[in-house]
């Protein structure tokens, strides 16, 4: 056991060689940081990401959108006004007969009335009628304070109104407004919810959708990047509360334009500079850099404006005029100072604000924007990388803040449309114009979006679909590796290879190995295990502190100053603020600012040396992951901070508070040096890696069969399978142990024999043991759901059930039936079996004469449901589930269950991807067994090892055999083998030598029918 | 509607009460108010006779 602490520097000899301060120095153990992990996903968690961006949404982004546009004026009389003052959510509700009546999310998943928008094609409108009163969503209420002015214009009165409800939003499962927040294991039982649920998707007409995790190409920041004919571009998407807009500044032919597109060609980016008031060809020269090449690379974009005979900021305005686009809607303004300066103003480079006509700020930006250009040009590697993920941003949430921010606009358009009308229609009679609100735009609109997953804004014209998904029920991992599912932000590009591949930059942030094979591949990522997705942080007092750290306002430097040597540029989320004479110190302040917990653990700092810049964010979406700080290569998370963690006394938080841990963004990830074990650390290292095994995600079995969740058989899925006897893997992982596979586990453990047998085996086919599966081995339940809805028509007519008639012809099929006509619970039912003996009327278009429940039997047809299913096998009725919504619309679900055992072909798998199906399943008594009588449930062929290498397999034969015949789980984590999270391959040698076995896993197998030996 | 209905219990998804309905009742619980209702699962023996 020499190799615990450093080695002796090797010449020993005499008193003068000893290092008597090495000698003294306390031997470095690494400490064991695994505890911090359990105790981030308390914090954090797997699905936190959108669980946080929901309640961010919900607590502050949604004040602040109706704070943006609170006040509304009638056209007419702009003394009559309507004024939100608070907005809030209340509880998950739903309304019945006019009163609220709490809900809960399992009578949400229960309760579906999917079926409703019937087959036998009536009235289209009729059907979108009953189908938005009809939906049963896991939603409350939004709730506003308003004040608004009631009476005629002689007589106004104010009235204020608390609790209006203006619309019901969609509540995320566990989030702050959910009725399961903050509950323990018993009351979610009790609320027939499954305790270990993740939560963070939604329930919509008794679906569970989540809003997929969205990539896309960072907004606000200046991206260098080659066009398709080679040209170098610099490319901003400007994204505003307002407005969002892409400007892109081209070098081609030498000469720098500008693309826009309010101006249909290209214009020359010299012109708008003049236009911007920049008139002084020099002080561009300046901005840019007075480097020669520079000015080089500008000279022939200067010839170009000044051939054109643009001096002035009056001529260059008046040539942009004739390039604008013409816009059909002609506002006052911009016919007063033109429409080529408003479009200047609001659209070019939008999220750069120009106040009182100052454009000095666009100017610098569009300077930076052409010496970052121009420094790709010179030299390539400053060059961005567009699939380089530090420029990409995943966001849950700003999906439904737009959204509904867009929705609150048209709402917002509803009321000024709806309110005067009615005032001027009654004349200024007492009326409530409360009652004008319509609450269905907002409760529509987002229901809509939520269940198709199309997301349209008209304003920022994005058209995006499939964002939202079913939350995939096959297995509770695969449950947990949907919620962390990262959808990609382009269309699928199928020819190129380069936003497939794996990048440096995603190291920790998304998992490697976790992407689906094919079309998908690369593209759809899955985020890692310790990842934190930001959300918005306030941008107002970080920016004065930076003031206050020494950064000199843009305001006040010349052009000739901006790019003066040693001086970085201070970007703050995307904003040029002005520059530092000393970035490190202002950099090495800042974070210790953030370590300190002055500012929030999500700002990150980033000093850029080849561009010169400091790049400081404190948006939303970026991805950061925590780890533990190092001064010198030295852990600041000691022994003792560790023990007072699992004591009980220090969490997660208190880790961040007393700056041992900090999270870090992709970007500021570029500044640091980490160390991947506490051993590794030099004097250089920054930062240490909590766990390296964190860099994974959790992939492990998605379309695995075992539970679904400890409700499992109170739901109501359309297709649901259940393994009869899953088992906790012997060979696990401490990722398994994280995320609750331990308690929700899907397979079983095999004895498994890798030999060649009978033939049947090629091609990764195994060879199953016949009386294996007589005991259960592989069995599993198939339960799917059949609905049926006793309709209502228009003319008051309605489907009704009858008594089965046990005399008629098809009596036999209608066996099952009870005398409510409806399956009995517990039958075994038959294909061609009748579940339900349901009659519609012949008639349900046209008014009947007369009262319609005394319809004549002639007036209605059969519509009773059969049951369809392979024949042969028996399935059971399980559950017949009856629910009605407040139209009295009965809906009646029908569960069948059936219990199936392996066949032939059926698909199984190991935990390492090595699947095949069944080739043949043999008795046991031509099985081979082992000197001790030991007989395989399976034989895998062993062709299947050498080209696949997988190591985890042979690994987990090991440890699998060890562990069962010690009694013991062994643990198989990846990098675990080094911090001691896993056991060694010798160790579990040890164990096998010590119960008899060859160390190498290998045994004496007998033939079953010759009784010899292989 | 017919001349001596077999009674049918549901039971309530919330309490666990039985109920009983007739045609065009309103799916709900009488002790509760419950919307979830399931039917019971009963032996059955004398139907397999018929």
């Amino acid at each position: 056991m020499f190799s615990v602490g450093k080695q002796l520097p090797y010449p020993v000899v005499g008193d003068a060689g000893i290092d008597k301060q090495f000698l003294a120095a306390p031997i470095k153990s690494a400490v064991d940081k695994f505890q911090l992990l359990p105790e981030f996903l308390k914090v954090r968690g797997l699905v936190k990401q959108h669980l946080d961006s929901f309640n961010y949404f919900v607590k502050t982004e949604i004040k602040k959108i109706v704070r943006a546009n609170d006040r509304i004026v009638a056209s007419k009389h702009p003394n009559i006004y309507l004024r939100f003052k608070d907005v809030r959510i209340g509880e998950p509700s739903i309304m019945v007969d006019g009163s609220p009546e709490k809900i809960t999310p399992q009578t949400c998943r229960l309760s579906d009335l999917t079926s409703l928008i019937n087959k036998q094609g009536y009235s289209l409108d009729c059907a979108v009628k009953l189908y938005s009163v009809a939906t049963w969503k896991y939603a409350a209420p939004i709730l506003v304070n308003v004040e608004y002015i009631q009476g005629s214009p002689g007589q106004m009165t104010r009235v204020e109104k608390n609790d209006v409800v203006i619309g019901r939003m969609p509540i995320m499962l566990r989030s702050c407004c959910c009725v399961l927040y903050g509950k323990d294991e018993a009351e979610l039982a009790k609320l027939g919810e499954c305790p270990l649920d993740p939560g963070g998707y939604f329930v919509i007409k008794g679906t569970e959708k989540v809003l997929l995790i969205q990539e896309q190409l960072s907004k606000n920041r200046i991206i260098i990047d080659t066009d398709k004919k080679g040209n170098i571009t610099a490319s901003v998407t400007s994204s505003t509360e307002a407005i969002k807009s892409k400007t892109v500044v081209v070098m081609e032919n030498e000469k720098i334009w500008l693309l826009l597109n309010q101006f249909p060609k290209k214009v020359p980016i010299m012109v708008v500079m003049k236009a911007m008031g920049m008139e002084s060809d020099q002080e561009v020269v300046q901005m840019v850099g007075r480097d020669p090449r520079y000015s080089s690379l500008l000279l022939p974009s200067i010839e170009e404006c000044a051939k054109s005979g643009v001096y002035t900021k009056e001529q260059a305005l008046e040539y942009l005029e004739s390039k604008v686009k013409k816009s059909m809607f002609i506002t006052d303004s911009s016919e007063k100072e033109g429409r080529a300066y408003s479009v200047l103003r609001d659209v070019f480079l939008a999220n750069v604000p120009v106040h009182q006509n100052n454009f000095r700020p666009k100017c610098i930006y569009v300077a930076v924007m052409m010496r970052r250009m121009m420094d790709a040009i010179l030299n390539k590697d400053t060059m961005d990388d567009k699939d380089l993920f530090k420029t990409m941003i995943s966001e849950a949430k700003m999906w439904i803040d737009k959204f509904l921010e867009k929705n609150n606009k048209t709402s917002r358009f509803d009321f000024s449309h709806v309110i005067p009308k009615p005032l001027l229609a009654v004349q200024w009679s007492a009326c409530d114009n409360i009652e004008y609100i319509s609450r269905d735009t907002i409760t529509n609109g987002l229901e809509r979006t939520l269940s198709s997953g199309n997301f349209d804004i008209k304003r920022f014209k994005m058209h995006r679909k499939g964002m939202t998904q079913v939350l995939t029920r096959l297995s509770f991992i695969g449950t947990m590796g949907h919620m962390t599912r990262v959808s990609p932000q382009f269309e699928k590009s199928r020819k190129v290879s380069g936003p497939r591949a794996l990048q440096p930059s995603q190291w920790g942030m998304l998992c490697p190995c976790d992407t689906p094979e094919g079309e998908g591949c690369g593209l759809v990522k899955n985020l890692a295990l310790m990842t934190h997705v930001t959300t918005d942080e306030e941008e107002g007092p970080l920016i004065s502190l930076c003031y206050y750290l020494g950064v000199e306002d843009l305001e006040l430097l010349s052009g000739e100053e901006l790019h003066t040597p040693f001086s970085f540029l201070v970007i703050f989320n995307g904003l040029i603020l002005g520059k530092h004479r000393r970035p490190q110190r202002f950099a090495t302040s800042m974070r210790k600012l953030r370590r300190a917990g002055k500012i929030g653990e999500f700002v990150s700092i980033y000093v850029n040396e080849k561009q010169r810049c400091i790049y400081l964010a404190s948006d939303g979406g970026r991805v950061c992951r925590p780890l533990v700080i190092a001064d010198k290569g030295i852990s600041r998370v000691k022994e003792h901070h560790m023990k007072e963690l699992t004591d009980g006394v220090r969490t997660f938080d208190d880790f961040l508070r007393d700056g041992l841990i900090e999270y870090l963004d992709v970007n500021e990830e570029n500044n640091a040096l980490i160390a991947l074990y506490e051993g590794d650390a030099t004097a250089e290292t920054t930062h240490i890696e909590i766990e390296p095994f964190t860099i994974l995600g959790c992939a492990m079995g998605k379309q695995a069969m075992g539970n679904i969740a400890y409700n499992q058989l109170c739901r109501k899925d359309t297709l649901l399978y259940l393994l009869v006897y899953p088992q906790r893997p012997l060979l696990t992982t401490r990722t398994i142990e994280l995320v609750g596979y331990d308690k929700l586990g899907a397979g079983q453990n095999a004895t498994v024999a890798v030999m060649s047998y009978s033939g049947y085996d090629i091609e990764d086919a195994i060879v199953m043991n016949k009386s294996s599966l007589d005991r259960g081995f592989g069995r599993c339940i198939v339960m799917k759901k059949k609905a049926v809805t006793i309709q209502k028509y228009d003319n008051n007519t309605s489907d009704r059930i009858l008594r089965p008639d046990r005399t008629a012809d098809n009596a036999g099929h209608m066996q099952i039936l009870d005398e409510d006509g409806l399956a009995a619970p517990g039958e075994i039912i038959r294909p061609n079996d009748i579940y339900i003996n349901k009659q519609s009327p012949i008639n349900t278009r046209t008014q009947i004469i007369g009262s319609a429940a005394n319809l004549p039997d002639s007036a209605y047809r059969p519509s009773r449901e059969k049951f369809s299913g392979p024949e042969g096998e028996s399935c059971v009725v399980d559950r017949v589930i009856l629910c009605s919504d407040k139209n009295n619309m009965m809906c009646i679900n029908f569960l069948f269950r059936h219990t199936r055992r392996p066949e032939l072909g059926d698909k199984f798998s190991s935990r390492h991807g090595q699947k095949g199906v069944c080739g043949t399943i043999v008795q046991q008594e031509d099985f081979p067994f082992s000197e001790r009588g030991i007989c395989p449930d399976l034989i895998m062929n062993p062709h299947g090892f050498p080209s696949r290498m997988t190591v985890g397999k042979m690994i987990e034969l090991l440890g699998g055999k060890a562990g069962v015949s010690c009694g013991r789980f062994h643990y198989g984590s990846a990098f675990g083998e080094r911090s001691g999270h896993a056991d060694k391959v010798e160790t579990i040698s040890e164990t096998l030598v010590k119960h008899g076995f060859s160390y190498s896993g290998k045994d004496f197998i007998y033939s079953g029918p010759l009784g010899v030996l292989y | 509607m017919d001349p001596q209905p077999e009674p049918v219990s549901y039971i309530c998804g919330d309490c666990g009460m039985e109920n009983t309905l007739k045609p065009g009742d309103v799916i709900q619980c009488r002790e509760c108010g419950y919307r979830i209702l399931y039917k019971k699962r009963t032996r059955r023996s004398k139907f397999c006779y018929l």
